[in-house]
């Protein structure tokens, strides 16, 4: 249906004859994906959750659910609140261990017709060459994405987010330990977010993807308690797009690496706008919450889009014009 | 489980602060004890969906293999308490809103699963009459529904279930309707009246853990239905996590904590760790 509608919208622009819409496909440092569009970590479990909702194979990519070296239960609740044009999560990195997902969940993801690109979590380096090296073998994962960015655990993520020296040490050991494509999500959470780029491009990072969460903290004012457990979590949602809409603009400027587009995306507008600020392409996060089938509505408008400027997607990103 | 644009077919207010709206949905199959993630508005904010318990379902009937209703529509109860409630409450008849469901595993139906003999006996708080409509219209006769509020809002709630054959008490804080003092001393009186029962319950948080401490305490199983914030309704966002017991040893599923959508509403009280609520 939404196919057909695109076409429509193509032998509007173009008049008569057949119309051929501008190229989707973009190359993110040897990650090729049919089209921009990803979802984000944490927003869309291991991907076959919404089946049901969307075509998975429409999607550019499926970025599933950090993995750690074991399960994680993730922490106590409550672990969300809504926020102003956004939400607040400490889930905790809840997982099933990276075993689990190779065993139970791949075998199915590699039946539907997209990319896959596993975020990997740990405590230590030594725990992210742990699971980079297990993801490295298994048939079906494209790429991996390090989470050096989770605000909502006392040991690893963040830790390693906010210092350059930490954050390069990391991605050079994964680097190492993996053939795949390696992605690095950086958190907002810095005052130089091109020093942190520059680090993990030299450590060998191929492809930079921010932002991760904004830390920040909702009062009940009755009970004068933070509203959830853990008291901080990470803000997400359209409240925090502005941020990173900068923010990948100061990492495409500073690096010479693709960039991949995250924070509040919640239509095909909002996700043009990063490729714009310099985004080879996006990962839609909490709009699938909102809306199951956000992600692939996304791909549809940026063809809409880019039929109407008659224009590639890969011409798109950067073209932010003075 | 569907996701889909529903058009509203009425939106009115029943008492001061409780509302009916009625949602169109071809062929929705509901089980008692359901509910649906509702889209208030269109706006950015509030940016998320908000969970309501599924009422009644329009034009119902009975379908015995699937343990549910089929209907052309549902109809959701609700009271308006905040910024989501309030959007909702302005909607009229026409309106669009998106709606995700039915979601989660509903009440056991005495009917599918146990013994039919078994008297359900069902324990709401205020507007946690809400996932009892269908129930007590199914079991009629062979059910009670005990109903505990603060004062005489409890008359609006308990209308719709007058004509049904389940049996009804109140009780009310203030004693304006029913009996004065608070639910569970209800539900004692309905257990000692003997024969094989089961309770379900439905309200804030304090008086599940009661619901549940009474049920046990008298030999007689119980279930609840839970309420957390959540964003997705789908088992994805993690953050309608509940500490459970038994659930621990499902297969591919981390340890320990349980989802209120995808592995709820309804769990037995037993399978809840009351302490960490």
């Amino acid at each position: 249906m939404k196919k057909n509608d695109n076409n429509k919208t193509g032998n509007n622009k173009a008049g008569k004859g057949v119309t051929k819409l501008p190229s989707m496909a973009v190359n993110v440092a040897g990650l090729k994906l049919s089209n921009p569009v990803m979802t984000a970590s944490g927003t869309f479990g291991y991907g076959l959750e919404f089946a049901p909702y969307l075509d998975l194979s429409r999607l550019g990519g499926v970025v599933v659910k950090g993995l750690s070296p074991k399960p994680r239960p993730g922490n106590p609740g409550p672990r969300i609140v809504e926020t102003p044009c956004g939400m607040l999560n400490a889930i905790g990195l809840q997982n099933v261990g990276v075993d689990a997902f190779i065993e139970e969940k791949l075998p199915k993801l590699r039946k539907v017709k997209t990319r896959v690109i596993a975020n990997i979590f740990g405590e230590s380096v030594a725990d992210y060459v742990l699971v980079a090296k297990k993801l490295d073998g298994a048939r079906g994962v494209h790429a991996v994405e390090i989470n050096i960015s989770c605000p909502n655990v006392k040991k690893g993520g963040m830790s390693f987010g906010v210092n350059p020296k930490e954050a390069a040490r990391v991605v050079r050991a994964v680097r190492k330990a993996t053939a795949l494509p390696v992605i690095t999500k950086l958190s907002p959470n810095v005052s130089d977010i091109a020093e942190m780029a520059r680090a993990v491009e030299e450590a060998g990072s191929d492809v930079i993807s921010l932002i991760n969460t904004i830390p920040g903290m909702v009062i009940d004012i009755e009970k004068r308690m933070p509203v959830i457990a853990r008291g901080i979590g990470g803000l997400s949602g359209p409240a925090i797009r502005p941020i990173a809409v900068r923010m990948v603009n100061e990492v495409y400027n500073a690096v010479s690496l693709p960039v991949i587009g995250i924070g509040g995306i919640m239509n095909a507008s909002d996700a043009i706008e990063f490729m714009i600020a310099g985004a080879s392409a996006v990962q839609v996060g909490t709009a699938s919450f909102v809306d199951p089938q956000a992600a692939e509505k996304v791909v549809d408008g940026i063809a809409d889009y880019l039929v109407r400027h008659k224009m590639s997607a890969k011409k798109l990103t950067g073209s932010l014009q003075k | 489980m569907d996701s889909i644009t529903s058009k509203i077919l009425y939106n009115e207010e029943v008492a001061p602060g409780y509302f009916r709206i009625g949602l169109e949905w071809k062929g929705v199959l509901v089980l008692p004890g359901q509910f649906v993630m509702l889209r208030v508005s269109d706006s950015l904010d509030p940016l998320l969906r908000r969970p309501f318990g599924i009422y009644k379902v329009l034009n119902p009937k009975w379908v015995k293999s699937a343990g549910g209703y089929r209907g052309s529509g549902i109809e959701l109860l609700y009271s308006v308490v905040g910024r989501g409630t309030i959007r909702l409450s302005r909607r009229v008849a026409g309106d669009v809103a998106g709606l995700l469901g039915p979601i989660g595993n509903g009440f056991p139906v005495p009917e599918q699963s146990r013994n039919k003999e078994q008297k359900v006996i069902m324990v709401a708080g205020g507007v946690g009459t809400v996932p009892f409509y269908l129930l007590a219209d199914l079991l009629g006769a062979d059910s009670a529904l005990l109903v505990g509020a603060r004062s005489k809002e409890v008359l609006a709630l308990v209308k719709d279930f007058r004509p049904l054959k389940c049996k009804v008490a109140i009780s009310t804080e203030d004693g304006s309707v029913g009996a004065k003092g608070l639910v569970t001393d209800l539900l004692k009186e309905e257990i000692a009246k003997g024969g094989p029962s089961v309770v379900y319950g439905c309200g804030p948080l304090g008086m599940l853990k009661a619901v549940a401490e009474v049920s046990e305490s008298l030999g007689v199983d119980s279930f609840v239905s839970l309420e957390r914030s959540m964003a997705c309704g789908i088992g994805v966002c993690l953050g309608c996590a509940v500490k459970g017991t038994e659930h621990a040893a499902r297969p591919g599923r981390p340890p320990e904590y349980v989802m209120v959508c995808s592995d709820g509403p309804v769990f037995k009280s037993s399978e809840v760790e009351w302490s960490r609520l």
